[in-house]
């Protein structure tokens, strides 16, 4: 029996040195931070180096990995920007509690893409009220309690995305259905209300389905399977994003019925998984290039923190619409191997 | 007796070794304690920048027990379920049902806030009621039966809103709510109030475990389910409460979750009921029944909010965070089958 707990405790001592070492492996990485970044409290001296806390929405979206990808590129050229990412696989109460710990670290700097926008707004007023700076990303928060929003015109995507499928379809028109995104981030409330927007000039364009995938091709696989067997005439697939457009496409070919339709994504990655691909290979019809703005980003937190300067409010970046066509230019355009 | 042995036993020696044991029983019987003030000296030392201890922060300590609330609430029911040799799986979806419930019944359906609690409530008890009567009168296992209106509650929640989630704004025209409401997303002097409602719930149930009948009828069942029926114990009535009791305090958690988002989702809760699982089993309950403290309990879920705290105020990657939590937990349980082994 005794022979038991002393099997226990060497366990016990084992497991904890395990979580000891691990401890001392994260904390190496932070106290890298702590040594050389001078100390705040004493008044006026200059900042050598600053900390910016990125709260990520869902790192399950590809489009995010790449959001963060560029961020960390942009934030390499500046040897003064230490970022630190986290990331809340699409739970709001895990993104609050890593806004709080990023308030609680006083960090320099918030850059963050809220899963959706009411359950983020408090705690996002927190941090802006604290005096850290605020840049907010693709999906916004209610009111104005930051320091910048960086986005793509949703509204704008999806109003083109609307009359690229009311001029396809003719005056025949069609039978359209559309794939949203989670429902309280805000790119799907605009993408939505844009398409609508943009078919509108085209009375015979009818929207037969909608339903949400939240942004994932998973989802969307499963959604649109139940729409393939709901719906036996089926013209024209909107997906919110390329993922959930390719999603509809698996769906479409496991019935065999994907030549029957055209597929529209939205995101324009380009990377062998992205849209930009998925157009030069025929899945998808059309895409529209949107940028996650994590460049901007860091050349917004350099102007507020090392320049000292004010930025504005909101910025809006450009789209592009990719078919057939232009679709190998603008790969190679940007950066596709 | 060999009568060349000394007439009088030299004592000396099983006084130290009685000592060291002592130590030992009590070293394993407050074995959670002891865990939180490790995870708790842990968080201390590693958690500073620039000479600042970002742990032992007032504000910092306020977000914990605040984060672990819901889950605290949700688990001082999941430790009576346990204590009678059950196991409830429903909790998160009753969670996710009852935000989504309470917001739209505010927002849409334009009920006052007091009626609204009452009908939340009583859907979190009903369910309860519902795990309790097919336990005991279909004799099938709480797994099996929980499992299934987990799928249930988490059916009707979707349907209900139409998959989506349930904005709640405030105010005073119709299809707005009531701003008492806002009061479970608020601070008093400085303590969120879901902290205060987790502790004083925390409060009754230590007390009726500890001092009431009922209590001792629990640990009874758990203990010995057949000795129970035997001494004449109405059984199946007391589980059919220890299931009300949980599903009433997962509506609760419910609507404290809908104040804290400012929305009811449907989707909400996935993987509540594991979180309240670990923090008992953590704090000592014995996933056999009979064996356990609410104040355990409390203790386990303390140690998962420092833990998850302490993790994220050292940013370390979220993956990694999920890997330490699931040995945290393999060690604890490993400690308490070496207990229960005496």
């Amino acid at each position: 029996m005794s022979n038991g707990r002393i099997e226990v405790r060497k366990w016990l001592f084992l497991s904890f040195a395990l979580l000891l070492s691990l401890m001392l492996g994260a904390c190496s990485d932070s106290s890298e931070n702590t040594s050389s970044t001078a100390n705040s409290g004493s008044g006026g001296e200059e900042k050598k180096e600053f900390l910016i806390g990125m709260s990520q929405a869902n790192l399950g979206e590809p489009w995010r990995v790449a959001m963060n990808d560029q961020i960390q590129a942009a934030a390499d050229e500046h040897p003064e920007l230490k970022v630190v990412f986290a990331d809340a696989a699409q739970d709001n109460s895990k993104q609050i509690a890593d806004v709080e710990n990023f308030i609680q670290q006083k960090v320099d700097l918030l850059i963050i893409s809220p899963n959706e926008a009411k359950p983020l707004t408090a705690v996002v007023k927190k941090a802006y009220d604290a005096g850290i700076p605020v840049i907010v990303l693709d999906r916004k928060v209610e009111g104005d309690a930051y320091t910048q929003y960086i986005g793509g015109d949703n509204k704008l995507i999806g109003k083109k995305a609307g009359e690229y499928v009311a001029k396809v379809l003719g005056e025949k028109g069609g039978r359209v259905v559309e794939i949203k995104g989670l429902e309280g981030s805000t790119p799907q409330q605009e993408r939505h209300d844009g398409f609508l927007e943009g078919i509108s000039s085209n009375p015979n364009v009818k929207v037969i389905a909608s339903q949400n995938a939240d942004w994932l091709r998973d989802k969307a696989i499963t959604v649109m399977e139940n729409i393939l067997q709901a719906n036996k005439d089926i013209n024209v697939v909107y997906g919110h994003n390329d993922p959930a457009a390719e999603g509809a496409y698996i769906a479409a070919k496991n019935s065999g019925r994907e030549k029957e339709m055209i597929f529209i994504g939205i995101d324009g990655l380009p990377t062998p998984d992205g849209g930009l691909k998925a157009v030069m290979e025929g899945r998808l019809s059309a895409t529209y290039i949107y940028p996650t703005g994590g460049k901007e980003a860091i050349e917004s937190a350099i102007k507020i923190l090392l320049d000292k300067e004010e930025v504005e409010k909101t910025v809006i970046l450009d789209t592009i619409e990719v078919t057939k066509d232009n679709a190998e230019q603008v790969y190679k355009q940007f950066g596709g191997k | 007796m060999s009568a060349e042995k000394s007439p009088v036993p030299n004592l000396e020696q099983y006084q130290t070794k009685f000592n060291l044991k002592e130590i030992l029983y009590w070293l394993q019987r407050f074995q959670s304690i002891l865990g939180l003030i490790v995870v708790v000296i842990l968080a201390s030392i590693l958690c500073v920048r620039n000479g600042e201890n970002l742990f032992l922060d007032p504000i910092n300590l306020a977000n914990i027990v605040r984060s672990v609330s819901e889950n605290g609430i949700i688990a001082i029911g999941m430790t009576l379920v346990i204590l009678i040799g059950g196991i409830d799986l429903s909790v998160g979806a009753i969670l996710g049902l009852t935000a989504t419930a309470a917001a739209d019944l505010m927002m849409n359906k334009d009920l006052g806030m007091v009626f609204t609690l009452f009908i939340v409530l009583l859907m979190g008890a009903l369910i309860g009621w519902l795990n309790g009567l097919v336990v005991t009168k279909l004799s099938i296992q709480s797994f099996i039966v929980t499992l299934a209106t987990m799928s249930i509650a988490r059916g009707i929640a979707r349907f209900w809103s139409g998959g989506i989630g349930v904005p709640i704004t405030y105010g005073e025209e119709a299809n707005l709510a009531p701003s008492a409401f806002s009061f479970f997303a608020e601070r008093v002097y400085g303590v969120p109030v879901p902290a205060i409602i987790f502790i004083l719930l925390a409060i009754i149930f230590f007390t009726v475990l500890k001092f009431t009948r009922f209590g001792r009828y629990v640990y009874a069942i758990g203990g010995n389910e057949t000795a129970g029926h035997l001494s004449g114990l109405k059984v199946d009535r007391i589980k059919i409460l220890v299931f009300v009791i949980c599903g009433l305090l997962s509506a609760f958690a419910g609507i404290i979750h809908a104040a804290q988002l400012s929305q009811g989702s449907p989707n909400d809760g996935n993987g509540y009921e594991l979180n309240a699982i670990a923090a008992v089993a953590i704090g000592g309950t014995s996933l056999m029944g009979g064996i356990g403290t609410i104040f355990g309990t409390i203790v386990g879920v303390l140690i998962l909010g420092v833990l998850d705290n302490m993790l994220g105020l050292l940013n370390v990657n979220s993956n990694l965070q999920m890997v330490v939590k699931g040995t945290i937990i393999i060690v604890a349980v490993v400690l308490q089958k070496a207990n229960s082994n005496k």
